[in-house]
């Protein structure tokens, strides 16, 4: 019997096994030429719908946008089901035509946008919430494009083709496999970051790497340099601790462009404090 | 044993030291010293414990762990210590932290201890000690934390991981769920009959679902934590008819119940489910 299950796994394991064998290249293909290379229009399942909507917790405040909406399902559950808007952008003219006559039908055509278009080419600035099910070669290719337009905080949600080199904030698999990936903010570089802590004001010297939403750094002190432990960012949330004098100090916040701020809890129980923090990014040729 | 007795000699030894340097000259790891403040405090914060907790320490040195739990968290705590005179510290330290009343220190092998009343259990030892000791913490009730430093429990993963200062772990023991369950849940299409077949490796879950007449359906996103189980299955007969099923319950020896939610958004229907275990 459990065979079986295995056999059953073993078929949606393929996804994410392809994933990997994917070339890596699939990035450095010239737009141009991957738009010769038609998505094929293959429908998400009611299901596919359910788990993306539901795995970017889509609600009222959201306008979602999906990306290769074919005849419109996902933009059109979305307003539906979770009282969001929606925007669908879709090469083929018909299905734009056929969205708006599904969208009519249940009744949410106020609320829903269909363009005919490339997605290379779609406005995204509005999106709080992208969905796409496209080939490996597309969605590589639209990376740049949704690093560059959505705003810290946005969420992407994918089947079956996720981003090779982008690790998922979450990834689901009920029959096949989600991804969700949050957009972070740019936090890479030397900021510096002023808190009063129990152990005195303090001015560091903070740098930061960041790979996507994953982060590493720390502070540097006279002698010494603090790594900044369990530094998680998403969206533009952005966390991290520091230990001064045998004690942990917990920086929450969040980045705004060249600034970040918020509160500071050290130690527990009795002796917890808080306090707000600060930085200020230090520009790149500055000393 | 031994090594214990050399950790202590550490112990004592550290904390002379600690008096001598100043506190931001931090040590970087040094076999068998004491667990930093900074790492006690971050143990107990990952286990959550807070003023309901009895915190069980095993090998509690010079008493830092117990104290801390009841002085920063409010918890009731035992410390087991081989070490008389660590006991006797220990015990000068709670009353100097007026803590006296909510932390005992006994002098006894930990392998001996009762371990049944704790919600908390803290240690910090070698890696032998811990594989040893693996069976007792097992058998321990559903949902029982157990947090360490350093050392881990072999093959038995940790339910949380952070690193601050030092590797700290998190486990939750698991209730015992593998083997043949037979579950009656409520649809909007009426009451259904399913089997679940659960496997089981500490908390690591997977399983089968058949409901009457159908083929098995593997359960998806299984997650066990302590008493606590979801998964979810596909329910429909054909593609374009499918939903999932999200079950959220309780274990409680042969019985498990909870509810279990159908459909998503404003579609989204709630019902109650209830297993009995069947078989091995």
């Amino acid at each position: 019997m459990m065979a079986d299950f295995r056999a059953i796994c073993a078929r949606s394991l393929c996804l994410p096994l392809a994933l990997l064998l994917a070339p890596s290249a699939a990035s450095c293909v010239a737009a141009s030429e991957v738009l010769d290379v038609p998505t094929p229009y293959l429908p998400s399942t009611r299901l596919n719908v359910d788990e993306l909507l539901r795995l970017a917790e889509v609600g009222p405040q959201d306008v979602v946008i999906d990306l290769g909406s074919g005849d419109g399902r996902i933009v059109i559950a979305a307003v539906r089901d979770y009282g969001a808007r929606g925007v669908g952008v879709e090469i083929d003219e018909m299905l734009v035509a056929e969205s708006n006559d599904n969208a009519r039908r249940a009744g949410v055509a106020d609320r829903v946008v269909f363009r005919h278009g490339d997605v290379l080419a779609a406005d995204l600035k509005d999106a709080t919430v992208v969905t796409m099910y496209l080939l490996p070669v597309l969605v590589a290719t639209l990376k740049p494009k949704l690093l560059k337009e959505l705003k810290p905080g946005t969420r992407i949600v994918a089947h079956d083709y996720g981003f090779p080199d982008w690790k998922a904030d979450r990834r689901v698999m009920i029959s096949k496999t989600y991804y969700l990936y949050i957009v972070p903010a740019q936090v890479a570089g030397k900021w510096r970051l002023h808190a009063r802590l129990p152990v005195g004001e303090r001015d560091y010297e903070f740098d930061l790497d960041q790979r996507y939403q994953e982060i590493r750094g720390g502070a540097r002190v006279a002698g010494g340099f603090l790594p900044a432990f369990e530094a998680r960012l998403v969206g533009n949330r952005i966390a991290f601790v520091l230990v001064e004098d045998d004690m942990s100090h917990r920086f929450e916040g969040r980045v705004q462009g060249e600034m970040m701020e918020g509160v500071v809890r050290s130690g527990y129980g009795p002796v917890l404090t808080e306090n707000r923090w600060r930085a200020t990014r230090v520009p790149p040729d500055a000393k | 044993m031994i090594m214990f007795l050399f950790r202590h000699i550490a112990i004592i030894a550290c904390a002379a030291l600690t008096v001598a340097t100043p506190a931001r000259a931090q040590p970087f790891d040094v076999p068998f010293v004491p667990t930093p403040q900074v790492v006690v405090d971050e143990m107990l914060r990952l286990a959550n414990v807070g003023p309901g907790d009895f915190v069980i320490d095993l090998g509690s040195g010079d008493g830092r762990i117990p104290i801390t739990a009841a002085k920063k968290f409010g918890a009731r705590a035992l410390g087991v210590d081989l070490d008389y005179h660590l006991i006797i510290q220990s015990e000068e330290s709670a009353r100097q932290a007026a803590v006296e009343d909510r932390v005992k220190f006994l002098q006894q092998d930990l392998f001996k201890t009762d371990l049944g009343p704790a919600t908390v259990i803290t240690m910090y030892l070698l890696p032998a000690v811990n594989r040893r000791l693996r069976p007792q913490l097992l058998d321990l009730k559903p949902g029982t934390r157990i947090v360490a430093h350093d050392f881990d429990l072999d093959d038995w993963r940790p339910d949380r991981k952070i690193t601050i200062r030092k590797n700290v772990f998190l486990w939750i023991v698991p209730a015992r769920v593998a083997g043949r369950w037979r579950m009656r849940v409520a649809l909007p299409g009426g009451e259904r009959a399913i089997e679940l077949e659960l496997r089981q490796r500490f908390q690591e879950i997977d399983g089968l679902a058949r409901a009457e007449g159908q083929i098995m359906a593997p359960l998806w996103e299984p997650r066990l934590a302590g008493d606590a189980i979801s998964f979810v299955v596909v329910d429909g007969e054909d593609r374009d008819h499918e939903a999932s099923l999200y079950f959220e319950g309780r274990v409680s020896g042969g019985v498990m119940e909870g509810e279990v939610r159908r459909g998503v958004g404003s579609a989204q229907t709630l019902m109650k489910w209830r297993a009995v275990k069947v078989g091995q």
